[in-house]
């Protein structure tokens, strides 16, 4: 059974935000409109949260793209009321759009705010969407899920094929945008895989580690001096 | 002084009897209210949440706080009317209907602004079909069912007595009293059931009360959020429900005093212990915050004393200092000395204390969402005239189911009057005389014993 | 709404025991539900623990509640053979401990 988790180099990432995107293009995330980004109501399943630098203030900033981070503890699964948002067996954290009765009680328990709304009806069924995912309606929460409808795929053509899936045929969607090759993507379980080897790496780090929630979206930290 | 009054107590029965035209006022005014609030949510139920000022990270604003701030005000009557009847305190006796009424009235508005706040409400039954016990909003649905169950009994059955005089006495309703009076007569062994079945209730809704409030501490103190991970939610959201809703049940004791002309049964000396005890529990919740507070600013965690010095001087430092003012200071000034000017007094402060506590709901519920661990933008939260509007209604059809109430049953408990008229005082002289030392040739005893 | 002259004692007893059904219904149906969610965690595999924990405290008290209902129905509409029936007017008796029974005097 895989694990599936992703690797994050903050070295090599520039901030240039082609995996939000790649995100919001392959999920059909819904442009909300400039009224709306202005109440603060943007959704962006992958997120680069900035901070200035504090050693160069106001010269260099550093970036942190942030996915839902995918917890083998989730905070966010325990408080829902509706089995809506559930760990499956290969680790993602499922979001089932039909089931949310819209408490955002996850969203409130999430340390990572990596779980967002639909606070209005932001989109329809609309020619150019991706036909893989669906839309979401209003009065729902949504969030990032590792492109879990390329993992069907993949593995649907595989069986159709009558082989085996290779792990490097399942990519999300940043994973496959980002042009510094900074995120990673892979089976954690699989001792051999690129993920498994860099998050043993002395450079890697959790965010928010001491909370418990054992994410598995690992970062590396940045260059000489940060290490 | 426990003569009767020429007419007995007709007056009690006066509102039920005949209807005023401020009765009609009173309904009038609180319909266009109820209207704003109708017309506000059917505007979120067509357009969706975005018509709140709720955004990311605050997803959760007005409606969460009214949620707390409701089912707060229900401890009102559990614990006034359940505590007093079981320690025998008989100044109880007028207090413990309206008391009763405000808990079950005031227990649908709560739960309703949960449903008011689902993005989804029409996927309100998924909680039945699918509800997970795990989920903190689950032990909230039973407890308040459990409660809203036992508060509707603990109403109804001391009530029966009651409403066998309205069916003996009234033309009007015949079968709605017949019916409910469940065919009282006052027989010995009816009595022995009544008195048995109101002192089981009596036990039995503390600890329900008890669960309520503190489960819904839970729904904070479940995540992992700054300054909602504490301990001490339970018993300090507990401390402030019996709180305000002794500040509830003031106000409505006098709005109804004042609009019934129940002066004879409503004297100072009932507000003066009830704010007494309002004082009594003022200090008890400003500990409680101290605690809470002194422990975050003393263990300096940095996501921790984000949230608390946006409370303290930060965007929300009006409302953190205006509850401090309204729930600690202005009680504490009005309630020390009640002697003179009780009722003056005892009002301020229960209005004080109930703005103050709706304004602890809030600097409890918006401050941690809107300082995020990681580095967001801080989201700043402006309600729309949607919210308003909801908190408006929802006071308001709280305020009609009480009026409509008083206007059906009588509002103070007739039976429970004369039972203190006529057997009261002689039960407190039996109780007192059983807690001196005995009289009986107390010389010859002292002299054995030595 | 109702006609000036007392209910027919029928329609009155008809309607009480509608309410004695209607309360057992209720919490009958409670506890139904809380049963049906612990089978769900059960069978889902998620955390029955908790169900189970919270129904052994949540069943009982329904149980108690419905138990008093039920109780109070039972002694009061059961005593109704004796002196006075629903509907008959109350004799003014002194002396007698009877709650909501003494004298009216207007």
């Amino acid at each position: 059974m895989a694990l599936w988790g992703m690797v994050i180099d903050l070295d090599r990432c520039t901030g240039c935000q082609a995996c939000v995107m790649a995100c919001k293009a392959e999920n059909n995330v819904p442009a909300v409109g400039a009224k709306e980004a202005l109440r603060g109501r943007i959704i962006s399943w992958m997120q680069v949260l900035t901070e200035g630098d504090e050693e160069h203030p106001g010269e260099k900033m550093r970036f942190l793209p942030r996915p839902c981070l995918q917890c083998d503890d989730p905070p966010c699964t325990k408080v829902c009321p509706v089995y809506a948002t559930y760990r499956n067996p290969e680790g993602i954290v499922a979001q089932i759009y039909a089931r949310c009765i819209g408490c955002r009680f996850c969203m409130a328990a999430c340390p990572y705010n990596a779980k967002y709304f639909n606070w209005r009806l932001y989109q329809k069924d609309a020619p150019g969407q991706n036909p893989d995912v669906s839309v979401r309606p209003k009065g729902v929460v949504e969030k990032c899920t590792f492109c879990h409808h390329r993992l069907q795929k993949a593995r649907e053509r595989a069986l159709a094929e009558k082989r085996e899936m290779s792990p490097g045929e399942y990519v999300p969607a940043c994973g496959e945008a980002c042009p510094a090759r900074a995120i990673i993507f892979g089976d954690l379980s699989d001792p051999g895989s690129e993920v498994s080897r860099l998050a043993k790496s002395p450079r890697a780090f959790r965010l928010q580690e001491e909370l418990g929630t054992k994410p598995k979206v690992i970062y590396l930290t940045e260059g000489e001096g940060r290490g | 002084m426990a003569e009767r009054a020429p007419d007995g107590d007709a007056i009690l029965l006066a509102p039920i009897e005949r209807t005023g035209p401020g009765f009609y006022w009173s309904v009038g005014a609180l319909s266009l209210l109820i209207l704003w609030g109708a017309m506000a949510y059917w505007t979120q139920f067509r357009e969706g949440l975005g018509v709140t000022g709720l955004h990311q990270p605050v997803s959760w604003g007005f409606y969460v706080t009214n949620f707390v701030f409701f089912i707060g005000i229900s401890h009102a009557g559990t614990l006034i009317s359940a505590i007093l009847r079981l320690s025998k305190a008989e100044w109880r006796r007028p207090v413990t209907r309206m008391a009763e009424v405000i808990t079950v009235m005031v227990l649908f508005i709560g739960a309703g602004q949960i449903l008011v706040d689902l993005g989804r409400p029409d996927r309100a039954l998924n909680v039945l079909r699918y509800g997970r016990y795990q989920s903190p909003l689950l032990w909230d649905a039973t407890s308040i069912s459990a409660y809203l169950t036992a508060s509707i009994v603990y109403l109804y059955i001391p009530m029966i007595p009651d409403i066998a005089i309205l069916r003996d006495r009234l033309q009007k309703r015949k079968l709605l009293y017949t019916v409910l009076a469940l065919g009282w007569t006052g027989s010995p062994r009816q009595q022995k059931v009544l008195n048995r079945a109101i002192a089981i209730m009596a036990v039995l809704v503390i600890p329900i009360a008890i669960s309520v409030h503190s489960v819904v501490s839970f729904v904070f103190s479940m995540t992992l959020q700054p300054m909602w991970r504490s301990t001490i939610f339970g018993p300090y959201f507990v401390v402030g429900a019996i709180f305000s809703g002794i500040a509830a049940l003031i106000v409505a004791m006098l709005v109804f005093r004042k609009a019934y002309g129940l002066e004879r049964y409503l004297k100072p000396i009932h507000f003066r212990y009830l704010g007494q005890l309002l004082l009594v529990m003022s200090l008890l919740w400003f500990y409680f915050t101290f605690a809470e507070y002194l422990t975050a600013y003393y263990g300096n965690e940095p996501e921790e004393m984000h949230v608390f010095w946006a409370k303290f001087s930060g965007p929300f430092w009006p409302f953190f200092w205006g509850m401090a003012l309204t729930n600690f200071v202005v009680p504490v000034l009005c309630l020390v000395r009640l002697r003179s000017h009780t009722l003056g007094k005892v009002l301020t402060a229960s209005l004080s204390v109930s703005v103050g506590m709706w304004l602890e709901r809030f600097i409890i519920v918006v401050p941690t969402l809107s300082n995020p661990r990681l580095p967001f933008g801080e989201g700043m939260y402006w309600p729309t005239w949607v919210e308003w509007g909801e908190l408006a209604g929802s006071f308001a059809l709280f305020a009609l189911f009480y009026l409509l109430f008083t206007k059906l049953f009588p509002v103070i408990s007739i039976w429970e009057i004369r039972e203190g008229r006529e057997l009261g005082l002689k039960e407190v002289e039996e109780r007192l005389l059983s807690y001196l030392p005995d009289t009986s040739e107390p010389a010859v005893v002292e002299t054995e014993r030595r | 709404m109702s006609p000036p002259s007392s209910p027919s004692a029928r329609t009155v007893r008809a309607i009480q025991w509608a309410m004695a059904a209607m309360a057992v219904l209720f919490i009958g149906g409670i506890i139904t539900w809380i049963t049906h969610l612990i089978r769900t965690a059960w069978r889902l595999k998620d955390v029955p623990s908790a169900s189970i924990g919270i129904s052994l405290v949540a069943i009982p008290v329904f149980v108690t509640l419905l138990g008093v209902i039920l109780y109070v129905f039972w002694g009061l509409l059961g005593d109704r053979g004796s002196p006075e029936g629903a509907s008959a007017p109350p004799a003014a008796r002194h002396g007698d401990r009877r709650p909501g029974e003494s004298a009216w005097k207007p």
